[in-house]
């Protein structure tokens, strides 16, 4: 395969160019599993937020807008909401693979 | 406020990456992480041995050609457990890269200001031309990068992070770039004066080279001028002298017998065969006799099946890697033999942790 031709055919790939190409026979299924996890990001960030603030209110400390959209969680609160996230995920997520046997599957990264 | 300062003005994150202009950006992408780990990678084993029973039921046998690959494809693919796995890989997909893209972006102009600052600093250099033309194929958005690596001034902050996000942990504190630089190969009379990175993108494994091998003068070079400009600055956060320069590896810009040592960390699945090829040439000349080249990249067609075919098949579309499906189809051990180098025993079955080593013959 030539240059070209390799060029010409990668293009040509369905999905290639990034948009959203459909997996299942309708795509308004596609779309709903892309809605469904997008909630799922919404309320991740939503929780991220309200532990932040609760915890700055528990601890006395004033409230501050800025602080809030630049700042960061204590160690000990990261932790606990790397935890429950990743709980999360397991519980709602997870059971899409139920039928492959990997619903409980312990999380794993890349290589 | 200095350059660095400014440039992570909210510190770093996993010790590295600038971090992301919110925190409500940094929560939403530690989301995404979570679920590509969790729903993805975890995954990988199970839906393997899925795929393997539905294509032994289907009576498709393991042969990797193209015809019993496509046939694999058309059962694979009208599996509903399937068709969820693969869109929810490109759901997260396209989902971190609009978010990163979106949030860096609060922030282009100041970004772009420290990536021009660097430029005529410290340590290491850097050169460019806006004008030059990179190859066609490198206009590919590959991983589905918006603007992919030639088309995004942030391209190398976006890759940088985004791989942070592919590599679910592994990425964090320059780990992988790290074990790379261990696993490069050296010259047998351990003279590693001028090394050379090809193909090195964001600059992460150059940067782990330059600080692995202190006396070697290191360069890397890559296509995209986006790249290599984050790559200094990058560089230059870690205080590390890298010489980044813009050219194809294809035609490499420096005398013949010039580096002891060259690296080559996953490029070789992200060209075509043929310009791979030509690399391998370059390579072979550019390198003293004695000299080594490291090949860091995916085993090629003697560790294959039709599901890894289909596996690769559907990354090129979902992954943005139209060059993977011909590249597993090649033997890079091959091909580095043919440009004259005696390679080393090579273990296709430990994956990207089994470097190729070849050496150029001192006739």
């Amino acid at each position: 395969m030539s240059d070209k031709e390799a060029t010409d055919f990668s293009e040509a790939l369905a999905g290639f160019k990034r948009g959203n190409p459909a997996y299942f026979e309708h795509e308004v299924i596609d779309h709903l599993v892309g809605i469904v996890l997008e909630l799922g990001a919404e309320l991740s960030v939503t929780r991220d937020r309200l532990a932040r603030l609760e915890e700055t209110l528990a601890n006395g400390d004033p409230v501050s807008l800025d602080e809030l959209d630049t700042g960061r969680p204590s160690a000990e609160l990261q932790a606990r909401l790397d935890q429950e996230r990743q709980a999360f995920i397991q519980r709602v997520y997870g059971r899409l693979y139920a039928q492959v046997g990997s619903d409980k599957a312990d999380a794993k990264t890349a290589l | 406020m200095t350059l660095i300062s400014d440039f992570y003005v909210r510190g770093k994150a996993a010790g590295t990456y600038p971090a992301l202009t919110t925190r409500r950006d940094e929560a939403y992408v530690e989301f995404i992480e979570d679920a590509r780990n969790l729903l993805l990678h975890a995954q990988q084993d199970p839906i393997a041995g899925y795929s393997r029973t539905l294509l032994e039921d289907a009576g498709i046998d393991m042969d990797p050609g193209e015809d019993n690959t496509a046939r694999a494809i058309g059962v694979l693919m009208a599996d509903p457990a399937l068709q969820c796995y693969y869109r929810v890989k490109r759901s997260l997909q396209e989902s971190f890269w609009d978010c990163i893209q979106g949030s860096y972006d609060g922030r282009r102009a100041d970004l772009e200001r420290c990536m021009d600052d660097a430029e005529q600093q410290g340590p290491g250099s850097l050169e460019y031309d806006p004008e030059w033309v990179a190859p066609a194929y490198a206009e590919a958005d590959i991983h589905l990068q918006p603007g992919g690596y030639l088309n995004e001034s942030l391209a190398g902050l976006l890759y940088d992070y985004g791989l942070k996000v592919f590599l679910g942990g592994n990425g964090d504190d320059d780990k992988i770039f790290k074990q790379v630089a261990w696993m490069t190969g050296v010259p047998e009379d351990g003279n590693t004066a001028r090394v050379l990175d090809l193909g090195c993108s964001a600059g992460g494994t150059t940067t782990a080279l330059a600080q692995h091998l202190p006396k070697a003068e290191v360069t890397g070079v890559d296509v995209s001028a986006p790249m290599l400009r984050y790559a200094h600055l990058r560089a230059i956060g870690q205080d590390t002298a890298v010489h980044f320069q813009q050219m194809s590896a294809e035609q490499l810009s420096f005398p013949d017998n010039h580096f002891d040592a060259v690296l080559a960390m996953l490029l070789f699945h992200e060209v075509p065969v043929s310009a791979g090829k030509r690399i391998l040439d370059e390579a072979y000349r550019v390198l003293r006799p004695g000299g080594v080249i490291t090949v860091v990249d995916f085993p090629g067609d003697r560790w294959r099946d039709v599901y890894t075919m289909f596996f690769a098949t559907m990354d090129a579309t979902d992954n943005g890697e139209p060059f993977l499906p011909a590249y597993i189809r090649s033997n890079v051990e091959d091909a580095m033999a043919a440009a004259g180098f005696s390679v080393q025993p090579y273990d296709p079955s430990k994956f990207l942790l089994a470097p190729r080593i070849g050496i150029k013959p001192v006739t």
